[in-house]
């Protein structure tokens, strides 16, 4: 579907990888005594959309600014879009788009001024793109930047990362700071975007975003991947959970202790907060067992209407939205 | 690339109006200078330098005058501070506002991005120093004097190689910082001092403007070429100082 450019000074040399696909090998990235990656590994399909989940520091942005050639890796390889990374990256900066996380803008720029500056080293096509998607997502293009609120500014980098026709987009954050009704507008336009082929990495914080968008995700910790599963699978898992409140920490202790090993696939702890993963669907065994414990009942029990943001917060303590 | 011609065009029209508006107000005052030259002298007699100067400038006339005037002052303290601060915000200023992830995230190489706002800097000084540099043969025939040309074109360029120094030694500072009010803070007060100590007899050959003040273009414009040299030590400071913010900024994570 894109025609990628060639840039034989960044790296001719024929990679392992697809066309439209991201492989990373083994990267690793440390700042001072600051592990930002573990060795780590990762391929995203062509024409597939994956979700980066992960708290501030777990080294979703490193990985992305590693990914364009921003940020060089201590040690590993990374192949987009069939082109090995070297050098600073500007051929694989050619195939693909990239909103980054953390971004300050020209303030005393006009909005359609300062597109065409994100849009450099693109055709005019891509100019006028991300024009039309400026205009269709309320951007006033001809006031000043430093004018624009926060979210503004977000949609004018995501107008820009949205605008070339490149196999490959890597966004990060993109929707952090647009009020509800523009996020909706924005998982739209990517929605449409990957049903034309493009590949999409995206990282958030907001869960229920990532589950609707994703088809995979990936959860980011202290730089390794905890775990790297389809959105259905995800979904599954946090159907399965179950969670009990007890009045005391001692309680909550007795009762996780006191699990067959058989009914859990996850236990967790809270406080006086448990948390279960159960083996399947079916609470019923785990609930027989709850009530033939000595002792006062739990407060409170909670199965089957968990969201995304809680099997996270419940499971690896990480908070979400 | 259309953004940074436009800023750096628009600092290099500010700094050509003001060294031309001392030129002018500095090529209006030469037939009074001129006149009370004895009084100047004595004047000046307690500080062996600018006696120096002065004597100069009785010796050798109008074409003294400008450089002392033009180059020496204006240049040297005008020049330099264009230097420091186009250079300190160069990179550091995209690191301090935010904007350096964004601006490396396009599909444009390091070297490219880093060479041209070298050069757009560079440039906005030289061509402002040139230009008002050019205006005044035709200033000083409204005093009934001239100059040549050659000699201001030659001036021009070796002031414009030493004010470029200063310029890349400035340039490495913001490519490896994030802080360019530091860094224009540092290099200014380290300017000014050069410059206090320009007058200071016991310690005058420990002050970079030696090679930048009225004897050095007096020398030029007597001898019609520059020092080769000197534009050798100046040209090797430039690129040593452009490899090595350039080495930095390659390896540079936003």
């Amino acid at each position: 579907m894109h025609a990628p450019t060639t840039e034989p000074s960044t790296s001719s040399a024929a990679g392992p990888a697809l066309p439209g696909s991201i492989q990373v090998r083994h990267l690793e990235k440390t700042f001072g005594d600051a592990r930002a990656l573990w060795p780590l590994d990762l391929t995203v399909d062509p024409g597939s959309i994956v979700g980066l989940i992960g708290p501030n520091g777990s080294g979703k942005s490193t990985l992305m600014r590693c990914l364009v050639g921003l940020t060089r890796p201590d040690r590993g390889e990374i192949w987009v879009d069939g082109l090995r990374l070297t050098g600073d990256g500007v051929g694989v900066r050619k195939r693909l788009t990239y909103a980054p996380g953390e971004m300050g803008v020209y303030r005393e720029m006009r909005g359609r001024e300062h597109l065409h500056w994100l849009l450099r080293g693109r055709d005019r096509a891509a100019r006028e793109r991300g024009q039309r998607l400026a205009q269709d997502l309320g951007l006033p293009l001809q006031r000043r930047v430093g004018t624009y609120s926060h979210g503004m500014k977000r949609q004018l980098v995501f107008a820009a990362a949205m605008a070339p026709r490149v196999p490959i987009r890597i966004l990060d954050e993109i929707t952090e700071g647009l009020d509800p009704s523009r996020r909706t507008e924005v998982t739209e336009v990517l929605e449409a975007d990957r049903q034309s082929g493009t590949t999409i990495l995206l990282s958030s914080h907001h869960f229920g975003e990532v589950d609707r968008v994703c088809e995979r995700i990936l959860f980011l910790q202290a730089g390794k991947v905890l775990e790297d599963a389809s959105s259905a699978r995800i979904r599954d898992r946090a159907a399965r959970l179950l969670r009990v409140v007890w009045s005391t920490e001692a309680e909550a202790m007795t009762y996780l202790d006191s699990l067959p090993s058989e009914a859990y696939l996850v236990k967790h702890r809270r406080v006086h907060e448990c948390v279960i993963e159960l083996a399947d669907h079916d609470p019923r065994p785990i609930l027989a067992h709850l009530k033939q414990l000595p002792g006062p009942p739990p407060l409170r029990l909670q199965f089957g209407s968990t969201t995304l943001a809680d099997l996270y917060r419940d499971l690896y303590g990480v908070e979400g939205t | 690339m259309g953004r940074e011609i436009k800023y750096y065009a628009i600092y290099g029209l500010f700094l050509f109006a003001m060294l031309e508006a001392l030129l002018y107000a500095a090529i209006h005052w030469w037939p009074a200078f001129a006149e009370n030259m004895g009084a100047m002298k004595a004047l000046a007699a307690p500080l062996p330098i600018l006696k120096d100067q002065i004597n100069l400038v009785d010796k050798l006339g109008a074409p003294a005058y400008v450089a002392g005037q033009h180059y020496f002052k204006a240049c040297n303290i005008l020049g330099s501070t264009a230097a420091i601060l186009f250079a300190s915000n160069a990179i550091a200023g995209e690191v301090h506002r935010g904007t350096f992830e964004v601006w490396l995230a396009r599909p444009v190489s390091r070297l490219r991005l880093f060479t041209e706002r070298f050069l757009l800097g560079y440039a906005a000084i030289g061509v402002a120093v040139l230009l008002s540099s050019l205006t005044t043969p035709a200033l000083l025939q409204t005093v009934g004097t001239t100059m040549a040309y050659s000699d201001l074109v030659r001036c021009s360029l070796f002031q414009t190689l030493f004010l470029g120094a200063m310029y890349s030694v400035t340039y490495v500072f913001s490519a490896v910082s994030s802080q360019p009010l530091k860094i224009a803070f540092v290099m200014l007060f380290f300017a000014i001092t050069e410059f206090a100590i320009y007058m200071v007899k016991t310690i005058t050959h420990f002050s970079i403007f030696r090679w930048s003040d009225i004897e050095t273009y007096a020398t030029i414009i007597g001898r019609n070429e520059l020092d080769l040299q000197r534009v050798g030590v100046l040209l090797l400071i430039q690129a040593l100082a452009f490899g090595i913010g350039l080495q930095r900024f390659l390896r540079r994570s936003p």
